[in-house]
């Protein structure tokens, strides 16, 4: 096992200094740009995973964290100066903001059941919603606003730099949480909520602990977000944001750090080209359809996702008398 | 007085049409536990399959017909390649319906073109009666007409007749209805199939009602649907439609005396029903 887990970091760690060099070796903007876009939404996958993959709860309003950062962080460099001081100290604010809603709405929410929450959670983020709609004079409404974001960040390369290192951190941050003894209870709560009560733990507790944790991540890739467009509007509150996080977590695999990852690299690729092609041929315009049969096919044949897929069947190769412990397409 | 009297009708109508909405979402919930999240879809396709037999044989009652046909058939389609694999897994559910909703959507602006499109009231149920003050809509009371027949029609179906036994027996338990002799496979896909029937002819009747449809309204009208559902209590009937009269109403109400809430006010009622009665309004006897 220990070795295992040696070629996994020994392996990481390799790519993560290629991703390092990049910026330095090539001049390519649009690669810079669409993989700074990659690691902002491996960092809202990776948070959405902590509630779908680890705790086995669906939820529908992750979207609201993702837009509580990047107000946060578009109000502040807009109000006060867009220094790098600023700039850190919103992104700390909104994850306050956002770990204070989140208890708040776990508290309220969670001890319904699995679809009840789901519902719940996108009430809640609809009024969230109507409420930055509304709040014309700090928001701007629906047409959102411009912000000038740090000097620092005129350069591509650097701001790349800076969000390669947010993802870093908050993969290691998360993979250190998921292996620590909470993790441990959070993935007991997934498998069986009931006998995990009867062991005496206070699930809703652990529940609301893994809805913070999430909520705070999410916060800090909205705020990456918005000074990646130095732009925010209503957008990153919608629906559209909470099912691109779902859709890379199962694509990449649920109930893994690194799933999530791969799953933003194929989602935001996949749109890049997809939406490329539609200038070519026209039928590539209603690309969402692929995206749309991509989720039933993967939901279908590959419960999984790629790196659980190919998990199983390392599993498998290597121990075939051990019969994997989790199984996605039972209930997660 | 003929202010709250016009309010009231507007809003009943609507109510009745988020509740035919929710009548297929009920009877698919409740009687099959599957969280169809596609079912706006099939609502827009409904929509969408009426005005154009409208537009080609220019009669209402030829459209309300073509979007049943076109319920029937995207509600065979769904069963057998979407809800079959993942029947008793929620998540997989949310997941899967999700994804064919996005499908369903965007096949819409293949088929018909991205732009919306007008629909017409047909000329019998145009313009309104005026009784005093009161100006009513003709078309609105045709709605409500419709959706308490088909209320009492399913609610029949349910309680009094055979298929409605077998359906809730099949529900309670699945093996127990099998070794009688009765394939409930089959019996699960005429419910999903009549859930979508009550989808697409919810969307058949919204068409004329607000003048024009366009491919997002599967998603703005399943979450009302949504929404009336869990007020309600999910897999409850009555409840559903108690509940898509309370939103269709306070919904009507606050357009206009409090505009500003208006677009929240259904999450509001969702949010404190939830919160203090989770299992909805009504709750669901085995």
């Amino acid at each position: 096992m220990t070795t295992k887990y040696q070629w996994n970091n020994i392996f990481l760690t390799i790519i993560v200094i290629v991703l390092f060099i990049f910026p330095f070796v090539t001049d390519s903007r649009t690669w810079t740009i669409l993989l700074t876009q990659i690691f902002i939404f491996s960092i809202l996958a990776m948070s959405y995973d902590i509630l779908l993959g680890y705790t086995g709860i669906v939820s529908f309003g992750h979207a609201m964290f993702f837009g509580i950062g990047a107000y946060t962080t578009g109000v502040m460099l807009d109000r006060v100066e867009p220094t790098i001081g600023v700039f850190i100290l919103s992104i700390v604010t909104g994850m306050i903001i956002a770990g204070i809603i989140s208890f708040i709405v776990g508290l309220l929410t969670l001890r319904l059941k699995s679809h009840f929450y789901a519902m719940l959670t996108l009430a809640l983020s609809g009024l969230f919603l109507v409420l930055t709609e509304k709040w014309r004079s700090l928001t701007s409404g629906n047409d959102g606003f411009t912000f000038r974001a740090p000097e620092v960040f005129k350069d591509r390369a650097v701001f790349y730099l800076v969000v390669l290192v947010c993802l870093v951190v908050t993969y290691i941050l998360l993979r250190r949480f998921v292996q620590s003894p909470l993790g441990h209870i959070l993935v007991a709560v997934r498998e069986n909520e009931q006998r995990t009560k009867s062991l005496g733990f206070k699930v809703l507790h652990y529940k609301v602990i893994a809805s913070v944790v999430a909520g705070v991540v999410a916060s800090l890739a909205g705020a990456l977000y918005a000074i990646s467009l130095r732009f925010v509007n209503t957008s990153v509150l919608t629906m559209d944001i909470t099912l691109d996080a779902l859709l890379m977590t199962i694509i990449g695999g649920v109930g893994t750090l690194i799933g999530p990852i791969i799953g933003a690299g194929v989602i935001e690729l996949s749109q890049h080209y997809l939406s490329g092609l539609a200038k070519e041929y026209p039928i590539f315009e209603r690309w969402i359809i692929f995206f749309g049969i991509l989720y039933i096919l993967v939901v279908i044949f590959f419960p999984a996702g790629i790196v659980g897929t190919i998990r199983q069947a390392y599993y498998k190769r290597k121990k075939p008398h051990v019969v994997e412990g989790r199984s996605n397409s039972e209930d997660l | 007085m003929e202010l709250l009297m016009n309010l009231t009708i507007n809003g009943l109508a609507t109510g009745m049409l988020i509740f035919l909405l929710a009548a297929g979402l009920t009877l698919i919930f409740g009687l099959m536990d599957v969280l169809n999240f596609a079912h706006g879809g099939l609502f827009a396709w409904g929509a969408f399959s009426s005005v154009w037999f409208y537009s080609l044989t220019e009669s209402f009652v030829l459209a309300i017909l073509g979007a049943i046909l076109t319920g029937i058939i995207l509600g065979f389609i769904t069963e057998k390649l979407i809800i079959k694999p993942v029947y008793g897994n929620h998540v997989q559910q949310i997941l899967i319906t999700l994804g064919f909703m996005l499908v369903l959507t965007e096949m819409l602006k293949v088929v018909f073109g991205p732009n919306q499109i007008a629909a017409k009231t047909p000329a019998y149920f145009a313009g309104s009666w005026e009784i005093g003050d009161v100006i009513i809509i003709k078309y609105r009371v045709f709605i409500i007409v419709v959706g308490f027949l088909v209320f009492g029609i399913v609610q029949y179906i349910l309680k009094k007749t055979k298929v409605g036994l077998i359906v809730r027996a099949g529900v309670m338990n699945k093996e127990m209805v099998q070794t009688l002799g009765i394939n409930i496979n089959n019996v699960f896909l005429y419910v999903f199939i009549a859930g979508a029937v009550l989808a697409s002819l919810g969307g058949a009747l919204m068409a004329p009602y607000s003048g024009v449809i366009y491919a997002e309204m599967g998603m703005e009208f399943a979450i009302l649907g949504f929404i009336v559902v869990v007020i309600g209590g999910m897999g409850s009937f009555p409840g559903s439609l108690l509940a898509a009269i309370l939103v269709g109403l306070t919904g009507s109400y606050m357009a206009y005396y409090v505009p500003s809430l208006s677009l929240a006010v259904n999450m509001l009622i969702m949010a404190i029903v939830l919160i203090f009665r989770p299992q909805g309004l009504f709750r669901v006897k085995g």
